[in-house]
C-alpha cells in the first residue's frame, strides 16, 4: 500500500485527489492537506466580482466530497517538507499547520510515499506598498475579495448615478504578474455592468498592465486566421477596446498605491499617476511559505525550490537568455529531480522562464509578465502526476511515467466580456500549445488550425456551460471523469 | 514604446452586421457548437499524457 499525499485543493490538487482515488484504487491511501474548507472555480470569481454570482455558487465545501470518495481531508497549512525523514523516521513527511476551527494551531507530521504539490501561489500584495484589500485596492483573487470588489463596484456606481464622474482603473499590481485575462476579463464585465446601470458616460475606465501590447495575455499573444487572414490578438483586442471606449497604459510595472492613486512607470521609463475611485489590481504571485529540510534537520529549500518560491521539476533552470530558450526547457513529467516521488504541478512548478518577452526600463525595473498554468494545463498536470504515480506503484521507482509539456498541451481561454443570456459576450480563445514552440511551427510558434478567437454571445454560452459542468466535475458526481480537464 | 491609445484609435472598429451576428441568437447558436467542436479538437490534441513516458 503506498500513501499519496496532496498538497492544495485547487484545479491541479483536486483534480490529482478525485483522479487518485479512482486510479489508484482502495488499496492505496490519499490524503489531501488544504488550508481552505471549500474549493472554489476560480474562473467563475469574476462574476462574483460584479455582483452576478454569490460566492456559494462558485464554491462547495470540501469535506463531503473527500468523505464520499474516502480520501482523508486535512484542512491545514503545509509548513515544512521533511523528503529524507528525520532521526526518527526514513519516510519523508510534510508537517502541517491546522487551519480547521476544531483543531485550529494544532502542529501535524504526515508521511508519504508520493507528494504531490499543488499549492497554488501565494498572493504576494506585499510586493507593491498600498496593494490589495489591506491597501487601497481590490481583488478578485478569493470569494471574499471578489465579494468585497462587488460591493466596492456598487458605491461606485452609486456615486455615478448621483452625477458625478468616476475613474475606473483594472489591471496588475505589479510588473512581474500574471492572469492578465483575468484583468482583461474583469474590466469588461465592469463595463458592461456600468452600461447595464445606464452610467457608462460617467465612467473612465482604463486597464493598466505589464504587457507590451495588448492581447499578450503573458502569452507572447496569438496569431490565428479569420477571414482567409492571419491576424494578431493585438489587434482583435485593441478593435474590443476601441469598441468599448476603454482606455490602456502598458508595460506598466505599479510601483505603489497611494489613495485614489496609481504610481506606475514604464518600460520607456516613464513614470505616470493613474487617479481613481474604483481600481481592481490582481497581485504577483509568488509560492507558498513552505520550507524543506533533510535528514539532518538541514534547511534545503533553495534545492527544492527557484527563488520565487516555486518548486523545481524537471525542466531546464539555466538561466539561459529569452532568445535563446527553447520549448524542449519546458517540463514534462513535474517530478522534483533531487527528490522524485515529489511531483509539481499547476502554478506550484517553477516556469523556466517567461513565454512573454521580459524588459527591463531604463531605471532597471523589470517589466515581466509571468506564465500562466492555471485551468486545463493545471488539471491535466495533476491528473498526469496520478498516471505516473500509478506507474511507479506497480512497477517501481525505475518505471517510466507519462509527460505532458506545456510546449505540447493546448489551452483554451473563455474571457467574460458581460454576462447575461441574451446579451452577455466573451471571447473564446484556445492556443496550441500553450508554450509557443518554434521548432514545430517556425512562423508563429504555434499551430495556426488550433489557435483561434472569436467574440460573441457564444462565448458568453460557453464560460456558463463550463461552470456547471467544471462544478458538477470537482463535486465528483455521476461520469465526472468523462469530462476532460 | 508606441501609445496604446493611438494605437486603439486606429483599431478596426467591427460592423453594424458583425456587432449584430454576436448577438443572433440562431448565428450564435452556430457558433456555440463550432467553438466547441475547435475545442474538443485541440483537447484531445493535447490529452495523451501516457503515450509518451520516459524513465
Amino acid at each position: 500500500m503506498a500513501r499519496v499525499v496532496i498538497l492544495g485543493a485547487g484545479v491541479a490538487g483536486h483534480t490529482a485527489a478525485l483522479h487518485a482515488r479512482r486510479i489508484l484504487g482502495k488499496s492505496n491511501e490519499i490524503i489531501v492537506i488544504s488550508p481552505n474548507s471549500r474549493y472554489i472555480w476560480i474562473p467563475s470569481n469574476i462574476w462574483v466580482g460584479v455582483g452576478k454570482m454569490s460566492a456559494e455558487q462558485v464554491t462547495f465545501p470540501l469535506a463531503p466530497v473527500y468523505k464520499k470518495q474516502g480520501i482523508a481531508f486535512h484542512q491545514a497549512l503545509a509548513k515544512e517538507i521533511h523528503p529524507e525523514g528525520d532521526s526518527t523516521t526514513s519516510s519523508g513527511y510534510v508537517t502541517v499547520a491546522y487551519t480547521s476551527p476544531d483543531r485550529s494551531g494544532e502542529i501535524g507530521q504526515i508521511e508519504y510515499d508520493f507528494l504531490i504539490n499543488a499549492t497554488g501561489p501565494k498572493l504576494n500584495f506585499a510586493a507593491t506598498p498600498g496593494l490589495g484589500p489591506d491597501g487601497h485596492t481590490v481583488s478578485v483573487c478569493t470569494s471574499g475579495h471578489a465579494i468585497e470588489a462587488a460591493k466596492a463596484l456598487q458605491e461606485v456606481i452609486a456615486v455615478m448615478k448621483g452625477g458625478k464622474r468616476q475613474a475606473i482603473a483594472i489591471g496588475v499590481g505589479h510588473g512581474t504578474c500574471t492572469c492578465e485575462g483575468a484583468a482583461f476579463e474583469y474590466t469588461f464585465n465592469v463595463e458592461h455592468e456600468l452600461r447595464s446601470a445606464g452610467v457608462r458616460e460617467l465612467a473612465e475606465i482604463t486597464y493598466i498592465t505589464n504587457e507590451y501590447e495588448l492581447g499578450d495575455f503573458g502569452v507572447g499573444g496569438l496569431v490565428f486566421s479569420q477571414s482567409g487572414f492571419q491576424t494578431t490578438s493585438k489587434l482583435w483586442t485593441e478593435s474590443l477596446f476601441r469598441e468599448r471606449g476603454i482606455k490602456a497604459i502598458l508595460g506598466a510595472h505599479v510601483e505603489k498605491i497611494e489613495p485614489g492613486q496609481v504610481h506606475y512607470e514604464q518600460v520607456d521609463g516613464t513614470k505616470g499617476v493613474l487617479r481613481f475611485d474604483f481600481a481592481m489590481l490582481l497581485p504577483p504571485f509568488k509560492g507558498v511559505d513552505l520550507k524543506a529540510f533533510d535528514k539532518e534537520g538541514n534547511e534545503i529549500s533553495e534545492k527544492l525550490f527557484a527563488p520565487s518560491g516555486f518548486m523545481k521539476v524537471d525542466a531546464d533552470y539555466s538561466g539561459k537568455g529569452y532568445e535563446e530558450w527553447l520549448a524542449a526547457d519546458w517540463p514534462k513529467t513535474y517530478r522534483n529531480p533531487l527528490y522524485p516521488n515529489i511531483f509539481a504541478v499547476g502554478i506550484a512548478f517553477a516556469p523556466p522562464h517567461q513565454i512573454s518577452k521580459p524588459r527591463k526600463s531604463p531605471n532597471g525595473t523589470l517589466i515581466a509578465p509571468s506564465p500562466p498554468r492555471t485551468g486545463m494545463p493545471s488539471g491535466i498536470m495533476g491528473k498526469l502526476a496520478v498516471l505516473s504515480i500509478n506507474e511507479l506503484i506497480k512497477g517501481g521507482p525505475s518505471a517510466q511515467v507519462g509527460t505532458a509539456s506545456m510546449a505540447d498541451m493546448g489551452a483554451a481561454c473563455v474571457a467574460s466580456a458581460g454576462s447575461g443570456l441574451r446579451v452577455g459576450s466573451a471571447a473564446s480563445m484556445t492556443m496550441y500549445p500553450v508554450v509557443p514552440d518554434f521548432v514545430a511551427y517556425p512562423n508563429t510558434g504555434r499551430s495556426i488550425d488550433d489557435t483561434f478567437g472569436e467574440i460573441g454571445l457564444a462565448g458568453h454560452w460557453i464560460k456558463l456551460a463550463l461552470h456547471y459542468m467544471f462544478i458538477y466535475k470537482a463535486k465528483a458526481r455521476f461520469g465526472w471523469f468523462l469530462i476532460p480537464e | 514604446m508606441e501609445d496604446a491609445n493611438e494605437s486603439i484609435a486606429r483599431a478596426p472598429l467591427p460592423t453594424e452586421k458583425t456587432l449584430r451576428q454576436r448577438k443572433n441568437l440562431l448565428t450564435q447558436a452556430m457558433r456555440f457548437a463550432a467553438i466547441n467542436l475547435k475545442m474538443i479538437k485541440m483537447i484531445r490534441k493535447g490529452h495523451h499524457p501516457m503515450e509518451r513516458k520516459v524513465k
